[in-house]
């Protein structure tokens, strides 16, 4: 249809697998676990080593860091004791995304594409964080509360307050996969350009990739908090 | 099973794969949760609690620093102060001492003087006495020598030689106030 070969961009294609009647994408699946053993193999690395008496090391320095600025995120936003909940998900949820962003940056023949570039991961990231919300919500509010905040502060706010929070999952999720998705799109097109001048783009881009895949890791878990906050705050939800 | 290439119909609608990354990333959260994101709390308020604590002592140590410099301070003025009082305390006794002793030795001195001179007295007076009675004795016999007369009567005889001595005293009293007061 035009003159950019868009036949050789592959774009949200996977290599699928058929079980039980559902399409897996094998590919994704197949990156996850690997960024799933890394994360928790740094955990128990952790584990192993941690201190409270000597010096930390470098691995403990990182874990405290990140622990460190997501309890204060919290305690901010809402005080750690009203979801202790809160602080490891979104350490789970930075680590996760962090490096399911950033395994796209291994050169492998795009054989392990980012897990958050398919829109399966992010859904299940987004509507797990989501759903959590307000369950959490309805337990520490009740249903009464939880559902009257819906007609806070008018009536006639009502089908507003319905939609932003139908529209919560579904930026929390899109953005994060357009982002990630858009990193691997602007890769294959740098693919075409001639090699002899592929390598500079090519790294620059990789140098960007590498800091929106924190920055996007960063907003998600964020956001993740805050939404726990605007519903579990003390005081007032909304 | 089946492994094959194809094109997405939607990439944005979710397939079977929502499910497994789910899993994969309930399994992390669990992971994370259970195992790694407490001993790091823990190690960190550990840390925290151990640096209070070592803060806490250091101002101890200092507070008490100051507290023992104030004590030594006030001890060592204390001690300047007593010694202070005992050396002019010394020093009042050493005077009171002196000035006693030399009291007592101006006494002494007067004490002795006093008595030599009434020592002086005494033995004048005797001497006075004495010489009263035999001058008188003798100067009768001589007077009686001399005017071959007998001076039978007492009255006269006592009264002459009572004229006679009191002459002699006054002239002699004169010259030993003189030699008295030297």
């Amino acid at each position: 249809m035009t003159g950019v070969p868009l036949a050789e961009i592959e774009v949200g294609t996977h290599t699928t697998v058929e079980f039980l009647g559902l399409t897996f994408n094998i590919d994704t699946i197949i990156s996850t676990v690997i960024v799933g053993i890394v994360v928790i193999l740094l955990g128990f690395f952790l584990r192993s080593q941690v201190t409270s008496k000597a010096v930390p090391g470098r691995i403990q320095l990182f874990w405290e860091t990140l622990v460190g600025a997501i309890q204060g995120q919290v305690e901010q936003l809402m005080g750690v004791s009203v979801a202790p909940y809160t602080v490891p998900l979104g350490v789970a949820l930075f680590l996760f995304i962090l490096f399911c962003n950033w395994i796209e940056l291994i050169p492998t023949q795009h054989h392990l594409p980012a897990p958050t570039a398919d829109a399966n991961t992010t859904w299940a990231l987004a509507l797990l964080v989501i759903i959590w919300v307000h369950v959490a919500s309805i337990r520490r509010n009740g249903a009464g509360r939880y559902f009257g905040h819906y007609a806070k502060p008018l009536v006639g706010l009502l089908p507003l307050n319905v939609v932003e929070e139908l529209v919560k999952p579904v930026s929390l999720s899109l953005r994060l996969f357009g982002n990630i998705f858009a990193g691997g799109i602007m890769i294959s097109i740098i693919g075409l350009l001639p090699g002899a001048v592929l390598w500079l783009p090519h790294g620059l881009w990789t140098l960007f990739d590498l800091f929106v895949g924190v920055i996007q890791a960063v907003i998600f878990t964020l956001l993740t908090i805050t939404y726990f906050s605007l519903q579990l705050a003390p005081g007032e939800g909304h | 099973m089946n492994t094959s290439v194809m094109a997405a119909g939607n990439f944005l609608i979710p397939n079977g794969t929502f499910i497994a990354e789910l899993i994969a990333f309930l399994i992390v959260l669990f992971v994370l949760w259970r195992y790694v994101v407490p001993p790091v709390s823990k190690a960190m308020s550990d840390r925290q609690a151990m640096i209070k604590a070592q803060l806490d002592e250091g101002r101890e140590a200092s507070e008490r620093l100051k507290q023992a410099e104030a004590d030594y301070r006030s001890a060592m003025e204390e001690a300047r102060t007593t010694a202070a009082t005992i050396r002019d305390q010394a020093r009042a006794d050493a005077a009171a001492i002196r000035e006693e002793m030399l009291e007592q030795a101006v006494q002494e001195r007067d004490r002795v003087l006093e008595s030599g001179r009434e020592q002086l007295q005494h033995e004048r007076d005797a001497l006075v006495r004495q010489l009263r009675a035999e001058l008188g004795e003798l100067a009768v016999e001589l007077a009686s020598r001399i005017l071959g007369e007998s001076l039978a009567e007492e009255a006269r005889q006592r009264g002459t030689v009572d004229r006679f001595l009191a002459e002699v005293q006054a002239a002699e009293s004169g010259t030993a106030g003189a030699g008295g007061r030297r």
